[in-house]
């Protein structure tokens, strides 16, 4: 198991706030460490968060890669109906415990403008307080991108932990930045995906054609949820491409969702003369899957 | 003349059917989703869909296949599901070549599109809007009178059976007045069931996803099932108070949309979708008003509503307040929900006694 912690632990850098006064920044309270759960909007917006509180000089703690055991444990804390990556995010947060004093769990409303999110994401800083709230302070904000662009956020969120207005807002630059380059250096494109290096009988027996691989980002990128699928696929030598997370929404179509909404118009693009066939991932219980699936079809 | 099948919300269906007569169409509804129904809904549905949705399908189905043309659904603007259920359930019935349009109730202008294509004269249509609230309201009162006879009547059944029979007059009933007069005599309608008065009944707020609080044939029949026990229930969807809150005429009513929200506040501090926020809501409130416990129902993996059964549980152990949370599918067992409502019937008991 792998935790990544900061390597700034303890020394507060301030991008462009002069000299670092590290003294004074230890015994200041905005400075304390704060979790992210590896986990639900962890990969929503890969690279964000890490690189915002980074940036501002917060201690980050990341909890360790999913595995079995934070499986089980989901399994024996989470509430029974939730989603799986849910439960998942309750077994990451109970890996935190003791190891930082307050976590971040964002309220996302919504990703993309004339997009919602899954209403199970905007009770999730509530229901989290309301189970590990004994355990640690949850440190929130609003993410609603009908209502506020994500950089107007993330300076909310800086100034909500009591940076200056300059210094939120260069720290929302760079993480926007990080965020980017995370997404274009996604190691699952096509071009590097470890399926396409396997035995070429399938794409052979397809005519050269590729299957594209869709899903929450949640559970496309947690390796232990969906490596087992892309290892299956690699062994059959299918060339996978996965669906872009940078796509920009359109704004058409009633499917909503924001995430669903992404699937659906990824598959409206293809092309079924390259395209073998679509493969979804998805949890069980997912809520929005369930009713998006008939639109797939 | 034209059939139009609309969901069945409970007793409120007479209300709902007596709301679309101006429209020259018979209404086609049930007052609780029948089996057939809902095995032509589950038939039809995505295998995870809600059982809201699915009961409400084969209704639509069930409809189609006696040769209805026309159905209603609400339209919801929300987060959850409901958003999508008039339209896949109109690609649903499409697959399955049946022949029905789904009409889209609310948030879609002024006029919704059933008035549109029906295009009722006015003075008809106030009339029958009308005499659809003044039925409604009637229903609320017939439902909080039930509740509080059933949990002390002596011969089990006897609320029902007088309930049922006031709502086959109400139904009767076509003018404003004639429904007042009728809501003026409920009182001594259910002073004929004989009462007990041994012991206190016990007070316990039902509250969760509206389809499932008002259809008895979902919900195991868990009104009469806890009247049968002693207990007296609060069912806290009732659609009198509900229209109140969508036509934001009741600022001042203890459900209104701000009083709840601000009452959820400590626990919920963001709106979720559905009726999520007022589960939290009206289980403080409830804890606060010396309930004796509260059933959370819900179809199972409710988006909105398991997304607030951490909130629930909290409450319950800061309130120490006892909070069971009930999850509905097809396959749930009604001797295992009879089961369930007893044991916590019992630990009730236990805590009134101790008191």
């Amino acid at each position: 198991m792998r935790n990544l912690i900061n390597p700034f632990a303890g020394i507060c850098r301030r991008p462009n706030a002069g000299p670092l006064k590290t003294g004074a920044c230890r015994r200041d309270a905005r400075c304390a460490a704060i979790g992210i759960p590896r986990a639900l909007f962890y990969f929503l917006y890969p690279g964000l968060w890490q690189t915002f509180f980074d940036s501002l000089g917060v201690p980050v703690v990341i909890s360790a890669p999913t595995n079995r055991l934070t499986l089980e444990r989901a399994g024996l804390i989470s509430e029974t109906e939730h989603c799986l990556p849910a439960k998942i995010l309750d077994a990451h947060l109970d890996d935190l415990t003791g190891r930082t004093p307050r976590v971040f769990v964002p309220r996302v409303l919504s990703m993309g403008r004339g997009y919602i999110a899954c209403p199970k994401l905007a009770a999730l800083p509530d229901a989290v307080r309301a189970q590990f709230g004994d355990r640690f302070e949850v440190v929130t904000i609003d993410l609603d991108e009908n209502k506020k662009p994500l950089e107007s956020t993330l300076v909310a969120l800086g100034k909500q932990l009591g940076f200056d207005t300059m210094v939120a807002a260069n720290a929302a630059r760079a993480a926007l930045q990080g965020f980017k380059n995370k997404i274009l250096s996604n190691p699952d494109k096509a071009e590097d995906d470890p399926a396409t290096t396997g035995n070429e009988a399938l794409t052979q027996s397809g005519r050269g054609k590729r299957f594209f691989l869709i899903g929450h980002p949640y559970n496309l990128d947690d390796a232990y949820l969906a490596d087992p699928v892309r290892r299956t696929l690699a062994d059959l030598g299918a060339t996978v491409d996965r669906i872009d997370d940078n796509r920009v929404l359109r704004g058409e179509g009633s499917l909503k969702w924001d995430m669903c909404a992404l699937m659906f118009e990824a598959l409206k693009d293809l092309d079924p003369v390259t395209c073998a066939g679509v493969i979804q991932v998805t949890s069980f219980n997912c809520g929005c899957d369930s009713m998006a699936g008939l639109y797939y079809r | 003349m034209t059939g139009l099948a609309i969901q069945p919300w409970g007793n409120y269906s007479l209300a709902l059917a007596a709301s679309v007569e101006c429209l020259r169409v018979t209404p086609w509804t049930q007052r609780a989703t029948t089996p057939e129904s809902l095995r032509l809904g589950v038939e039809a549905s995505p295998e995870f869909a809600c059982l809201s949705f699915k009961a409400c399908t084969g209704h639509f189905i069930k409809a189609s296949m006696e040769g209805v043309k026309y159905g209603v659904m609400v339209n919801s603007r929300g987060t959850c599901r409901l958003r999508y259920y008039r339209e896949m359930q109109q690609k649903i019935l499409k697959e399955r070549g049946l022949d029905m349009y789904i009409f889209g109730l609310g948030y879609d202008g002024f006029k919704p599109p059933l008035i549109r294509y029906f295009d009722p004269d006015l003075i008809p249509f106030l009339k029958c809007c009308a005499r659809a609230q003044q039925k409604t309201l009637t229903i609320d009162t017939l439902e909080r009178e039930a509740w509080r006879v059933r949990a002390i009547e002596c011969c089990p059944g006897d609320t029902t059976r007088v309930l049922n029979e006031a709502l086959t007059d109400l139904d009767r009933a076509r003018t404003v007045p004639q429904i007042r007069a009728f809501a003026r005599g409920i009182k001594q309608r259910f002073e004929q069931v004989p009462l007990q008065h041994d012991r206190p009944p016990l007070r316990v707020g039902l509250l969760g996803e509206a389809t499932l609080l008002r259809d008895r044939y979902l919900n195991h029949n868990l009104e009469e099932i806890l009247g049968g026990l002693g207990v007296e229930v609060r069912n806290f969807f009732l659609l009198g108070d509900e229209m109140r809150t969508i036509f934001r005429i009741g600022l001042f009513s203890p459900n209104s949309r701000w009083r709840l929200k601000r009452l959820a506040r400590p626990y919920l501090r963001h709106l979720v979708g559905g009726h999520a926020m007022d589960s939290v809501a009206h289980t403080l409130r409830c804890a606060r008003e010396g309930y004796d416990g509260v059933i959370h129902v819900g179809p199972a993996g409710c988006m909105p509503e398991v997304g607030v059964r951490p909130i629930l549980r909290r409450i319950s152990r800061d309130m120490n307040f006892p909070v069971l949370e009930c999850s509905f599918d097809e396959h749930t067992s009604h001797v295992g929900m009879v089961t369930r409502l007893e044991a916590f019937v019992d630990v009730l008991r236990q805590r009134q006694s101790r008191r």
